[in-house]
């Protein structure tokens, strides 16, 4: 056989053929290649949206023009018609339900007004009409910092992004009334850029990073529970952190566990209020429904808040995650049976059967709270001593933390059945606690008998009982509503107004 | 050895030679870096959103129970042994690679015949006892018939893509789209 360059010098073609073969071979690699490159550019903006607003864009109605389906779904946030055997999207008085919380709140804003509350797209709304935040004027301010704004809505990264984070929560909540006037939205979850999912919220990263974690490590189930987290969490207002603000602060840096939050609590030696009755030093539960959801079997399979709460639904062939965010009883196909190949009625079932049990023990938890706070006042009155009352009031403190723990997420008893009946049940052991210290204190100080349980069956009679004005409290929010409020959404609307100029 | 040497160059041209291959050689290894050839070898689903037509595949998975227990090979190529699986994987994965490049993708994307008996199969391996009655030990025509002569998903019709699936069914999904082959420490120096 000869070489290649013998032959070559014979027929000078088979030289010019193994050319062009090269070149050709060469060619269609360079279009293999150029084409790979051009179908992975493609996925880049196949799935991502040209948007046409900035960064910090609060206005959903502007991201509802590029996303029709998702704003569409999150419109019906609105709707307020659900009603599950406990909870539901309507506004409920949860007072108006227990007045026992009027007691044992009695000290705090929580004795004026307390509601389940409404959808996301209520939220600010919701904050502007509860006497909590009380009624400020141009003479007296709100009785909340503006930190209270921080979960409400897309204005207020916005406005972080601009002023900075101290000094958005700086001031009463009425200084900053015109600048937060859209509901919890698009921004507050999304990356305007990549529609990625986002932490706005400086908070959960202070909080993460006080457990040593690194949140930018979260996968993308991982984030579709963590948005929630920004503000389904337990939080308390920072005092110390920087001057003279009420800094929002997860107490995390110990775990997210009751016990442990507990403990960082006590550490600081923190407390929310003295109680009006009792005088102990109390804690109030925000809604830890994150921490919650942590210790049940559905964090454990993986299962993310959007998986039941944002079910993935189908709509004229598209496909598409509901923003239409609400309780999975109202949609138990997309969410529970997706998994759970069970009838309708008989998953009902299991969930109230959960929530009724758990109720039944935190029903009684609260009468005996009420009685703690009773009897420690008639303890007082009856010239109990500092020394004598103070592992009274610890133990009342940490019931009653033990309480609102489990009350204040609404969702907590389906969350996390088993830990939050274990919560309650120390919780009344707690409670009983309290009462066999109080009842030797009584004793010594004389006292015979019961100490009787106050006529507390309504709202009204237990605001009364804790020496409540409601009637001048109602009349000055209306007052505000009507004479302060419509000036603040002038003003927001007229400052959206010069972004459309901007633009 | 004789053949190869004769394949070989004079020595004077060494050079060229050297410079040429190479030069096939890297634009070979390109295409094959930025198609993320290896990761073909594994079981990510991942990888599968190399090409962004399957998204709706894999959000669709990603919404449903599946997808805890599940990656797209234990449904979609054969299990039983490991020479079968990568057979039909290379046999699959080489025409939907041609079909993609070629873009001759169809709106609409169907399982053929023989990808549905591989389904098929899967779903026996995993739920054979919801198919089988072992307390009875014996041969029932009820059994047989339903494993074969229908296919599950002909009852089972949501099961786990939903029944929709057209490329753009699933606009705006969250998936795992590949990310830009340039290297990190590149960029980096672009930017300055």
């Amino acid at each position: 056989m000869k070489s290649v360059q013998d032959i070559v010098k014979e027929k000078p073609w088979v030289g010019w053929l193994l050319f062009m073969v090269t070149v050709i071979v060469v060619f269609l690699l360079g279009l293999l290649a150029s084409s790979i490159i051009e179908r992975r550019a493609e996925a880049v903006f196949a799935y991502s949206p040209k948007i046409t607003f900035s960064d910090f864009e609060p206005r959903d109605a502007k991201w509802g023009e590029i996303f029709p389906r998702e704003y569409s779904s999150y419109l019906k946030t609105s709707e307020t018609n659900f009603k599950s055997k406990h909870g539901g999207s309507a506004m409920m008085d949860v007072l108006e339900v227990s007045p026992e919380l009027v007691v044992l709140w009695a000290g705090y804003s929580f004795s004026r007004d307390y509601n389940q509350g409404r959808g996301h797209y209520y939220a600010i709304e919701d904050i502007w009409k509860t006497i909590r935040t009380g009624a400020p004027s141009e003479q007296v301010p709100s009785p909340q910092p503006n930190t209270c704004w921080t979960c409400k809505s897309p204005d207020v990264p916005r406005l972080m992004n601009e002023i900075g984070v101290a000094e958005f929560y700086r001031g009463t909540w009425d200084t900053k009334g015109s600048e937060i006037i859209n509901p919890v939205g698009c921004a507050d979850c999304h990356d305007s850029r990549t529609m990625n999912l986002r932490i706005s919220r400086p908070a959960l990263l202070e909080a993460f990073e006080s457990m040593g974690k690194d949140i930018t490590k979260a996968s993308h189930q991982e984030m579709r529970s963590l948005v929630c987290a920004q503000c389904h969490v337990e939080y308390y207002f920072n005092g110390n952190k920087v001057e003279g603000v009420q800094y929002l602060t997860l107490p995390w840096s110990e775990g997210t566990t009751l016990e442990e939050m507990e403990k960082y609590y006590d550490n600081i030696e923190f407390a929310d209020w003295i109680h009006g009755l009792s005088r102990a030093p109390m804690l109030k539960a925000q809604h830890p429904d994150y921490e919650v959801y942590l210790t049940g079997v559905h964090a454990s399979r993986g299962v993310s808040c959007a998986d039941c709460h944002m079910s993935f639904i189908s709509e004229g062939g598209q496909k598409f995650t509901s923003h239409h965010i609400q309780s999975p009883l109202n949609n138990i196909a997309n969410s529970c049976q997706v998994c759970h190949r069970e009838e309708t009625a008989r998953l009902l079932e299991d969930v109230y059967m959960r929530q009724d049990k758990i109720l039944e023990n935190r029903a009684i938890l609260e009468e005996l709270l009420v009685r703690c706070h009773v009897e420690a006042k008639t303890a007082w009155e009856r010239g109990a001593t500092e020394t004598e009352m103070q592992p009274v009031l610890n133990d009342i403190r940490r019931a009653q933390w033990r309480w609102d723990f489990t009350a204040a997420g609404h969702g907590n008893s389906f969350h996390s059945p088993v830990e939050t009946g274990r919560i309650i049940t120390s919780g009344i052991t707690l409670a009983q606690e309290a009462r066999i210290k109080l009842s030797r204190i009584l004793v010594s100080s004389g006292y015979q008998g019961e100490v009787p349980y106050p006529d507390i069956s309504t709202k009204e009679k237990a605001q009364e009982y804790i020496g409540l004005d409601m009637e001048s409290l109602r009349k000055a929010k209306n007052n505000f509503l009507e004479e302060v409020l419509p000036e603040w959404i002038e003003a927001g609307k007229q400052r959206e107004r010069s972004y459309d100029l901007t633009e | 050895m004789g053949f190869i040497r004769k394949l070989l160059p004079p020595e004077k041209w060494t050079f060229p030679v050297i410079i040429t291959v190479a030069a096939f050689t890297g634009l070979a290894s390109y295409s094959f870096y930025i198609s993320n050839a290896p990761s073909y070898l594994g079981d990510k689903p991942e990888t599968c959103v190399n090409c962004h037509i399957m998204a709706p595949q894999y959000a669709t998975w990603s919404h449903s129970s599946h997808r805890e227990t599940t990656n797209c090979n234990d449904c979609h190529v054969p299990q039983n042994n490991v020479f079968s699986k990568y057979y039909f994987k290379a046999k699959d994965g080489l025409r939907h690679a041609t079909v993609f490049t070629l873009r001759r993708e169809p709106q609409v994307i169907f399982i053929r015949e023989d990808g549905k008996e591989v389904v098929h199969r899967n779903c026996i391996r995993c739920h054979e006892n919801l198919l089988t009655d072992s307390r009875l030990m014996l041969y029932s025509d009820k059994i047989v018939m339903d494993r074969k002569d229908r296919k599950c998903w002909e009852c089972h019709r949501e099961t786990p893509h939903g029944r929709v699936n057209s490329l753009s069914s699933v606009p705006y999904a969250r998936v795992p789209l590949p990310e830009s082959p340039v290297p990190e420490w590149l960029k980096k120096t672009r930017e300055k």
